[in-house]
């Protein structure tokens, strides 16, 4: 410590260098992960902030719901197994959409739930679910798009057919599906758009994508679902996590992230590698001294490790800072949030991968040989 | 009880036809008190003779002795804590870290071996003043001229309370005054403390202030025809 602290403060301007490099790569990083969460939450937040902690598919639908239908008998089917608390049918599928205020036609995700029953939103942030047919509740991001609380959005029937209205009654946290506007309605209101959107098939019944199931209080998700797809035929059912990460694009989009990441995570050790070697390099002589007057190579090894330690920690505050301004300047539309526990995570990674990365810096270290302090400079060399 | 004893003692660099004899039938013995000067022309061996006392080399063949411990076949561990208590060394070119005060270079001692008490602190102050470095207590190494480094290299040396102090050549960066002066610094601290010293040159000149004089030519020891 006597000697790793005072090192720093005799060369404030080195290290800060090192730290503000240290510091912009680790916001970086943290920006790219909240990036992700973002991204995998407009992916799949509707999905994953259902109350429904199984979701039971067409065994044929290969995990999405925009490619399951299940029969409507499914539902008793799956209600009967035991572990399951609750069953009811989840209706997907995106439509066009008129928001309020006369914008624009756009995209919309519809998921259709039968009211009271699982499947309902659970990051409710203002008003209150459906409790009738007509009434939504929206994801909050997009509240300013024309999916206010109160406000009415429109489903764009096809030509003849009567356009089906749904008032927001409710503002959701990540509620987003498919990086679309998404709105929970009731099963009839679902069904009503379908039909709106396609008279043809007027007459037939509107099946759910899927069904999702509420388990007893005591019964493990994972078991249940394991069951259901035993016992019920021609169905698929997964627990909510699993449903969440095999939905499209979730494992694309963790993979290329993932690559950045790992790379951002790399050029962070490179960068604290080389800062190291250069001191190391640099101050050979002086190490040579100490060690030439008795000072242990453990001693100095624990002096270079501190230093990595403070390059890594006061890199990682300056990224959580810059994390934090930008958050606080975000919008809602772009949520730039600050996970506690996932930045300490990764802040506690980065300092590990830090004090690997002095591995070089401290072969050397223990490599010195305290004669050259006797010898000079001029007799054999640094290497 | 002799501060330093080597008897016999041999040291070859690298080996076959590449092999170099460094000291060879060197026998000293350095008594309690007692300032040794090692006279001898560049290449004659002096800094090995030095390292081998010092416990930073160890002999080809030959026994090492200082206070009466015997050094000779110390593990690199051992060594590193005999001179960390034991020598105070100066050397002859690289002596302050660069980044630490002069106060801190002599505070460095201490902290290597352990201690942090306030008794170390006063000695660095005292060891500071006796040297005439008060005023530049907490300057860098860089702001100091070569004679003030020269003296904050002695204190450093005698921070620790070592039996033997072993000194290579501290005069060959300084004009003759200034050589001669810190010659004079040396052999007060060293002789108010009753240490042993051996203060190596290739100056003649500054083997007066020593109370012998030993020379070495090619790695051999000569006691001076008597004056
Ligand atoms: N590490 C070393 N490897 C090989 N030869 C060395 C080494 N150190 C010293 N020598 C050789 O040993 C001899 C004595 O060197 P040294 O003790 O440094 O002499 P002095 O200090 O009197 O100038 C010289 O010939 C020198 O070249
Ligand atoms: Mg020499």
């Amino acid at each position: 410590m006597y000697l790793a602290l005072r090192e720093i403060r005799r060369s404030r301007g080195r290290f800060a260098l090192g730290v503000g490099a240290v510091g912009l790569l680790v916001f970086l990083i943290l920006f790219q992960q909240t990036l992700l969460t973002n991204l995998l939450g407009f992916f799949t937040g509707g999905l994953a902030n259902q109350s429904g902690d199984v979701v039971v598919y067409a065994a044929d639908a290969r995990r999405t719901l925009a490619g399951s239908v299940v029969p409507a008998e499914t539902v008793d089917a799956v209600a009967a197994v035991p572990g399951v608390a609750r069953a009811g049918p989840l209706h997907e599928a995106t439509f066009t959409v008129r928001p309020a205020g006369g914008r624009d036609l756009l995209d919309g995700v519809l998921f259709g739930y039968r009211l009271g029953g699982p499947g309902h939103p659970t990051t409710l942030r203002e008003g209150r679910l459906p409790r009738r047919d007509g009434e939504g509740v929206a994801s909050a991001v997009d509240a300013d798009a024309g999916f206010g609380l109160g406000e009415v959005v429109t489903v764009e029937p096809a030509p003849g057919a009567e356009p089906v209205r749904i008032r927001i009654v409710g503002l959701g946290d990540d509620l987003r599906f498919s990086v679309q506007p998404t709105v929970f309605v009731s099963t009839a209101t679902f069904a009503a758009a379908r039909r709106a959107t396609n008279p043809a098939a007027a007459g037939a019944p509107v099946l759910p994508s899927a069904v999702v199931v509420e388990t007893a209080a005591a019964a493990d998700p994972a078991v249940v679902a394991r069951r259901v797809t035993a016992r019920v035929a021609g169905v698929e059912a997964l627990t909510r996590d699993e449903a969440v990460a095999s939905a499209p694009g979730v494992a694309a989009t963790r993979q290329s992230f993932g690559v950045i990441l790992g790379l951002a995570f790399v050029v962070v050790g490179l960068v604290v590698g080389f800062f190291l070697v250069i001191l190391t390099v640099q101050k050979a002589g002086a190490l040579a001294l100490l060690r030439a007057v008795g000072a242990p190579a453990g001693l100095l090894v624990r002096s270079l490790l501190t230093q990595a330690f403070v390059l890594a920690a006061a890199g990682a505050g300056i990224g959580v800072v810059l994390l934090t301004a930008a958050a606080a300047r975000s919008s809602p539309a772009f949520p730039i949030s600050v996970d506690g526990p996932a930045v300490a995570a990764t802040c506690a990674v980065l300092v590990a991968l830090a004090l690997a990365a002095s591995a070089v810096s401290v072969r050397r270290v223990l490599r010195i040989d305290p004669l050259q302090a006797a010898l000079g400079p001029s007799v054999g060399g640094l290497a | 009880m002799a501060s330093l004893e080597l008897i016999d003692v041999r040291k070859t660099y690298g080996s076959g036809h590449t092999e170099v004899v460094a000291l060879d039938h060197a026998t000293l013995t350095v008594g309690d008190d007692e300032i040794v000067a090692l006279v001898g022309p560049s290449g004659s061996g002096k800094t090995t003779l030095l390292s081998i006392a010092g416990g930073l080399l160890s002999p080809t063949s030959g026994q090492v002795r200082v206070g009466g411990e015997d050094i000779t076949r110390y593990t690199n561990r051992q060594r590193t804590r005999f001179r960390r208590r034991r020598v105070g060394f100066v050397f002859q070119q690289v002596n302050l870290v660069p980044f630490l005060t002069a106060r801190e270079n002599l505070l460095v001692m201490p902290r290597i071996a352990g201690r942090r008490d306030r008794a170390v602190l006063e000695r660095a102050d005292r060891l500071l003043a006796e040297l005439g470095l008060t005023e530049q207590a907490h300057q860098l190494p860089a702001t100091l001229s070569g004679g003030e480094r020269q003296r904050v290299a002695i204190g450093r040396a005698l921070m620790n309370e070592p039996a033997l102090i072993l000194v290579d050549e501290p005069t060959s960066a300084l004009d003759t005054r200034l050589g001669e002066q810190v010659m004079q610094l040396i052999v007060d601290e060293v002789t108010s403390r009753h240490t042993a010293a051996v203060i190596v040159t290739h100056d003649p000149r500054m083997a007066r202030f020593a109370h012998r004089r030993v020379e070495i030519v090619d790695g051999h020891l000569h006691a001076p025809a008597p004056a």
